[in-house]
């Protein structure tokens, strides 16, 4: 008996497929794309095929992220607040707070060790502080999302950026460029303000972080330069799990798996 | 707008008439439509007003009375906000200004307000209203009336309040002709009175564990009845609700839509145009809005033969008035009394009040247990309205609340 979790978000459509015990037996990222049903047939099929499985080996599948949906076939859709929650915890058992930085949305959670959510917030109506926003970034450089990264190894970090919008941080990068900044610096300078926008969301919700172990997942998680600026931003160390993007499918998978063997029965009803 | 309100009371007489089409939320908005309908039809001499005037009182004075935000509400609510929301911007607003505010500022430019024989604007609830009032007095050529609701409840404040009301009613009475006849007043108050005693058994009944009133029955009751107060129709309207509530309860519970798992207080303003997300609350996850913030009678029955002492406390018990630990004093007492889950504060775009002391309410409902889920709304624009997000945050909310232990158990 398997269990499957699919996050679809805007920028991947991850796939985490799990056993009996919860463990992961295979995983698949792909790009989302302009058609999202496309890409989560796609990350299905690389997942299922990895694991060497078919449909009737699934006992109970649950979607996340924003296109949660439009999976078909799914026992239920869980946000991917809880999700991410979940995920982490089977990977990184102490973690009690989780910093997200996705495609369109970066959140922080708080939850605690069974993963029952505490409290939460998220990005509002911005791209600033997302993958988008660095995405955008390696466009104005031309470079790599890859090699955007590790660009700043080595900046002494005196760069601003003073735009948080995406589109005016765009030109702004540009003129810097053109006014013979160095890469390294205008790197460094956007990847303190991603950390800078993240960082007033986590203290919103955890004013005092000295008992709350914090990991990071989703894709901005594999940025080297904007981890190490959120450590020095929240002044805490913060624990990576090895595959950062695939955290909420496991989630996912986690919540089918509970669910449908009986477990983690939601509260009684008020009345 | 007179021919929207003319459409809108003909097809509800029609729903209302027709077998089981009688509930009490079409009974509110047949009425409220009326009300619309008495504002524009030229036949009624209208006063615009701010959110805490004295509408009883008006009303004694023969005025069809409103504040101005109800006609925001209005075009929002009909699904024609953004041609009087452009204007407004055109003529120079801001857009991160409140846009109840800014509709009625396109409203008025576009010459759908009718020009009132009275502007009598508050203090209360916000500082833009008064703005706003002050915009339409210079735009109409009307003198504007202020009054300056003090912060607290002492002898003295009161004395300043009703000071104030005594020359607004002479100062109505030099612009208009029109007297208050004191017998009028003390019937209309007693009238009033008696609504409001109507309108707490409604509060009472929502307050049943599970609630008898769907997520969006009391939608903007509290707020809005006020402007039927001393009218018989404020007294019918609130019956038509009680009755229907105690009904549901007799017959064994619940609001008849959904089965209730979470219950929830919603702070302030509602989202006044089309949203399917308080419905999907409801309907796919049970989480049931039991109380809005507004929907809370702060003040005691006012004395018929010495009115103006009771309408002035009245004022100034607005739960928006005042230091902001009375407010969440309120919303504690609130959230105790209907023994809420968790509460949603929209934190509608642009409003002081709303978001400048989000954090202290998420505060002081966390210290009885009841967390608060903080949203970035614009309640009357919805053209900026992120729906998937917006969906994401609710569900999250739903879900974190049914993984806790509920407050009260
Ligand atoms: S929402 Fe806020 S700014 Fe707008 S009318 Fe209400 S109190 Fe005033």
């Amino acid at each position: 008996m398997y269990f499957l979790g699919i996050d679809i978000g805007s920028l991947s459509c991850d796939t985490v497929i799990i056993d009996q015990t919860s463990g992961i037996v295979a995983s698949a990222v792909v790009p989302t794309g302009a058609r999202n049903v496309k890409a989560i047939e796609r990350s299905k099929a690389d997942a299922m095929s990895l694991a060497g499985l078919i449909d009737e080996d699934i006992a109970a599948l649950v979607s996340t992220g924003y296109g949660r949906r439009r999976v078909a076939g799914r026992s239920a859709a869980v946000t991917e607040i809880s999700c991410h929650a979940r995920g982490i915890l089977h990977l990184l058992p102490e973690t009690r707070l989780l910093i997200d930085i996705g495609g369109q949305d970066s959140k922080a959670i708080v939850f605690d060790g069974e993963g029952n959510v505490a409290n939460f917030s998220m990005n509002d109506k911005c791209a600033a502080g997302t993958g988008r926003f660095l995405e955008a970034m390696a466009r104005a450089l031309e470079v790599d999302i890859i090699e955007l990264a590790q660009l700043d190894r080595g900046a002494r970090g005196e760069l601003t950026l003073s735009s948080m919008c995406t589109v005016f941080a765009e030109s702004e990068v540009v003129s810097l460029i053109a006014d013979g900044a160095e890469v390294k610096e205008i790197v460094a300078g956007l990847n303190r303000s991603v950390a800078n926008r993240v960082q007033s969301m986590v203290k919103r919700i955890a004013p005092d972080l000295s008992c709350l172990p914090v990991a990071m997942s989703g894709g901005v998680a594999y940025n080297e330069g904007v981890v190490r600026s959120l450590q020095t931003q929240l002044d805490v160390e913060i624990a990576i799990p090895e595959k950062p993007d695939i955290v909420g499918a496991l989630g996912a998978a986690l919540v089918a798996r509970e669910r449908a063997l009986g477990q983690g029965e939601k509260r009684r009803p008020t009345e | 707008m007179l021919q929207q309100f003319e459409r809108t009371i003909d097809a509800l007489e029609a729903k209302l008439a027709a077998p089981q089409g009688n509930t009490p939320r079409r009974r509110y908005a047949l009425e409220f439509a009326r009300l619309g309908k008495r504002l524009y039809d030229g036949r009624h001499p209208v006063a615009w007003c701010g959110v805490v005037a004295p509408f009883d009182l008006l009303n004694a004075m023969g005025f069809t009375s409103c504040f101005v935000e109800f006609v925001g509400a209005s075009l929002a609510s009909s699904g024609v906000v953004d041609t009087f929301l452009d204007r407004a911007e055109q003529d120079g607003l801001v857009p991160d200004m409140c846009a109840y505010h800014r509709a009625v500022a396109g409203a008025a430019a576009l010459g759908m307000m009718p020009v009132p024989q009275v502007l009598v604007a508050t203090s209360c609830p916000c500082f833009a209203g008064q703005a706003t009032m002050e915009n339409l007095a210079r735009l109409m050529e009307r003198e504007l009336i202020f009054l300056h609701v003090p912060l607290e409840q002492t002898p003295e404040a009161v004395r300043y309040l009703v000071d104030q009301l005594e020359s607004m009613i002479t100062q109505i009475t030099a612009l208009t002709g029109r007297r208050l006849d004191p017998d009028k007043l003390a019937r209309t108050i007693e009238r009033s009175n008696r609504a409001v005693a109507v309108i707490e058994e409604v509060f009472e009944l929502a307050a049943h564990i599970p609630s008898p009133s769907a997520s969006r029955e009391l939608k903007d009751f509290g707020i809005a009845m006020p402007l039927l107060f001393g009218r018989p129709e404020a007294i019918e309207l609130a019956q038509v609700f009680r009755d229907a509530f105690a009904g549901r309860i007799r017959s064994g519970g619940g609001n008849g839509v959904t089965k209730e798992r979470v219950r929830l207080l919603w702070i302030q303003n509602r989202i006044q145009f089309r949203e399917p997300l308080v419905k999907m609350l409801e309907q796919e996850l049970g989480a049931v809005v039991v109380v809005d913030e507004l929907n809370h009678v702060t003040w005691d029955p006012i004395d018929p033969q010495n009115p103006l002492e009771g309408i002035a406390r009245r004022m100034i018990s607005n739960p928006f008035n005042g230091p902001i630990e009375s407010r969440i004093s309120k919303l504690q007492a609130l959230a105790r009394r209907y023994r809420v889950d968790g509460a949603i504060n929209p934190c509608n775009w642009g409003c002081r009040q709303g978001a400048g002391a989000r954090g202290l309410m998420q505060t002081g409902l966390a210290e009885i247990g009841v967390p608060v889920l903080n949203l970035e709304v614009d309640c009357v624009d919805p053209r900026s309205f992120a729906e998937g997000q917006l969906r994401t945050r609710l569900e999250a909310f739903v879900e974190m609340l049914e993984a806790k232990s509920s407050p009260w158990s």
